[in-house]
């Protein structure tokens, strides 16, 4: 017995038509599910189940993103992500069965773009998934002065943010933090990732001295209907989430 | 040294330490009590070197050296061999004692602890797949308004499936840590093989249906009620039906055979249609935690829990490749 192909309905074809997916995962009901899922919504699919095939296919049909089990039978998912890396420039979204933070941040640090954690919603997977293929996007286009997420408005040049027209008072570290979690919005920045760009230099030791920076930025960015939230991600990192994004809300968090 | 078992590299490096605390014993009117105790880390680090910093080795040292400072001092020198003699008999068999028993307690905690590691990292790997596709599949069939009824149908179907084969893992998982506590106890009754195989298939059409595999029991009509426990013996079908099944490419078959060989033993047979045992995996097919090529996995603990349960029922359990293709396993169970 097969899945049924869902019919795409007009609101969900369109937008992923040209995006097709490289889904690496082993187990095949679970493969099933997230496929039909992918392609209820449009993305076109194709389906391997071991590293081996992934690193082959990934060059021989270059998809637009890549969704990895990291549990795999053949080659570690880590190994996976690393040896896609030398070439492929798409995003690279992680399925972590693990519930081992260590190994999703060594993921997110060798060049994945997010990571869901098994088990997950399928709304959550293409929340995630919409998320990289925008950054990856915006990547490509050349980079913007201003970020206006809800209410918060983010001056990246002039060294500016406000929310709700209000300017925040903010540290050099502090508007640090803001600047690059609002142009990643939505996605899981590490706390390597954070401390490199802001600090200077990927010193886990200054976790602690960055958990003090996000908690005062999260206590000035205050709260409201229209406000980003700073959501930790405990032993990963951080992540500016939008308020109400369009479609497949975020529910779990 | 990882030549050297546990136990007996524990008793080297025991005697090792007595030897040269009554040598150094001897020294007393030479050496104050610290700088023997000194001489005496020597030993101590050759034994822990010895047993390759295991704990055992390192704790049998300490034991025997403890056990050597209490020894009153003689005040002899070491020339009086008779006297020096029998305390070092003596002393070896209380060493040996010690560092050997400390040692073998010491290796069996280690094996239990990683044991408990292994299978608390397969719990979680290999529980959570499942319950992705459940979560994935009921968040769909709830989210998806674009889906048909058929479409909700086939996600719902996978709901149930997969929950079913979490109850299955679960129950492999709870067998397991029975037989590591040595507390696999059947529940002794007379078991229709009729039953056992017509469940434990019924269980997995669904799963056969899935992978394209046709699932068919073939048992004689007139097969002897055996002695055994009903619920650990449709665990062993169904592990060996699932194993085949997740073995057999689209379009193959497993069968399920079953007939009395003699009026004593009543054989269980899985063949499938699949590539058949890789050369080389047929001695390790049945032990616990290996899976063929890949990281460990839960799947390859039902095997490994058919052989337990098999040999409690004081039968035997066995693997052959096929000359048409495919692998067969043979369970064979006394009639009592």
């Amino acid at each position: 017995m097969t899945l049924p192909q869902a019919e795409p309905s007009s609101r969900s074809r369109s937008p992923f038509a040209d995006i097709p997916v490289l889904l690496v995962e082993d187990d095949e009901v679970l493969a099933q599910v997230v496929a039909g899922a992918l392609r209820g919504r449009g993305y076109p699919v194709e389906i391997v189940g071991t590293g081996g095939e992934a690193l082959a296919r990934a060059s021989a049909t270059e998809p637009k993103v890549v969704v990895l089990d990291l549990g795999l039978p053949d080659i570690d998912g880590i190994d996976v992500c690393r040896r896609l890396r030398r070439w492929f420039e798409e995003p690279i979204v992680v399925l972590s069965a693990d519930g081992d933070e260590d190994r999703k941040v060594t993921a997110l640090d060798d060049g994945a773009d997010d990571y869901v954690t098994k088990p997950f919603s399928m709304a959550e997977l293409m929340a995630r998934l919409r998320v990289a293929v925008r950054h990856r996007q915006a990547q490509l286009s050349p980079a913007a002065d201003g970020v206006r997420l809800g209410d918060l408005h983010v001056d990246v040049t002039g060294h500016r943010a406000a929310v709700a027209g209000e300017p925040l008072r903010l540290t050099r570290k502090e508007f640090g933090l803001l600047s690059l979690l609002a142009r990643g919005h939505g996605r899981v920045l590490t706390h390597r990732a954070l401390l490199d760009a802001v600090w200077g230099s990927p010193d886990l030791a200054q976790t602690a001295s960055l958990r003090v920076h996000i908690t005062q930025l999260r206590n000035k960015l205050g709260r409201g209907p229209h406000r980003p939230r700073l959501v930790s991600e405990p032993g990963v990192g951080y992540r500016l989430v939008t308020p109400d994004p369009p479609e497949a809300p975020d529910r779990d968090r | 040294m990882r030549g050297l078992p546990a136990r007996q590299a524990a008793l080297v490096g025991a005697l090792a330490v007595g030897l040269t605390a009554l040598a150094v014993h001897g020294l007393e009117h030479v050496l104050g009590r610290p700088a023997q105790a000194l001489l005496l880390v020597v030993p101590v680090a050759a034994t822990a070197a010895l047993g390759g910093r295991r704990p055992a080795q390192v704790v049998a040292a300490l034991a025997t050296l403890t056990f050597s400072l209490l020894l009153p001092p003689t005040g002899r020198p070491i020339v009086r061999v008779a006297d020096d003699l029998v305390a070092l008999i003596v002393f070896s068999i209380v060493a040996f004692a010690v560092g050997g028993l400390v040692a073998s307690r010491v290796d069996a905690l280690a094996r239990v602890e990683q044991q408990r590691a292994i299978l608390l990292r397969l719990v979680s790997h290999d529980l959570r797949t499942p319950l992705a596709a459940v979560v994935g599949a009921a968040s769909e069939a709830r989210d998806a308004d674009w889906l048909d009824d058929a479409g909700r149908r086939g996600l719902l179907d996978i709901v149930v499936e997969e929950g079913m084969r979490l109850d299955r893992l679960v129950a492999n998982i709870l067998s397991l840590a029975r037989i590591e506590a040595g507390a696999l106890q059947p529940r002794w009754q007379a078991v229709d093989l009729h039953e056992v195989v017509g469940q434990s298939t019924r269980r997995l059409e669904a799963v056969a249906a899935r992978g394209g595999v046709a699932l068919a029991a073939e048992l004689k009509r007139e097969l002897p009620v055996v002695q055994g426990d009903h619920v650990l013996l449709e665990q062993v079908v169904a592990n060996l039906v699932e194993n085949a099944i997740r073995h057999t490419p689209s379009g193959g078959t497993v069968t399920v055979r079953g007939e009395a060989a003699t009026p004593e033993q009543v054989l269980v047979s899985v063949a499938d249609s699949g590539p058949g045992v890789p050369p080389g995996e047929a001695a390790t097919i049945f032990e616990p935690f290996r899976r063929g090529g890949g990281p460990p996995g839960l799947a390859g603990v039902g095997l490994a829990i058919c052989k337990e349960v098999v040999e409690a029922h004081g039968g035997s359990i066995a693997v052959r490749d096929l000359a048409a293709g495919g692998a067969e396993f043979t369970v064979t169970l006394p009639v009592r």
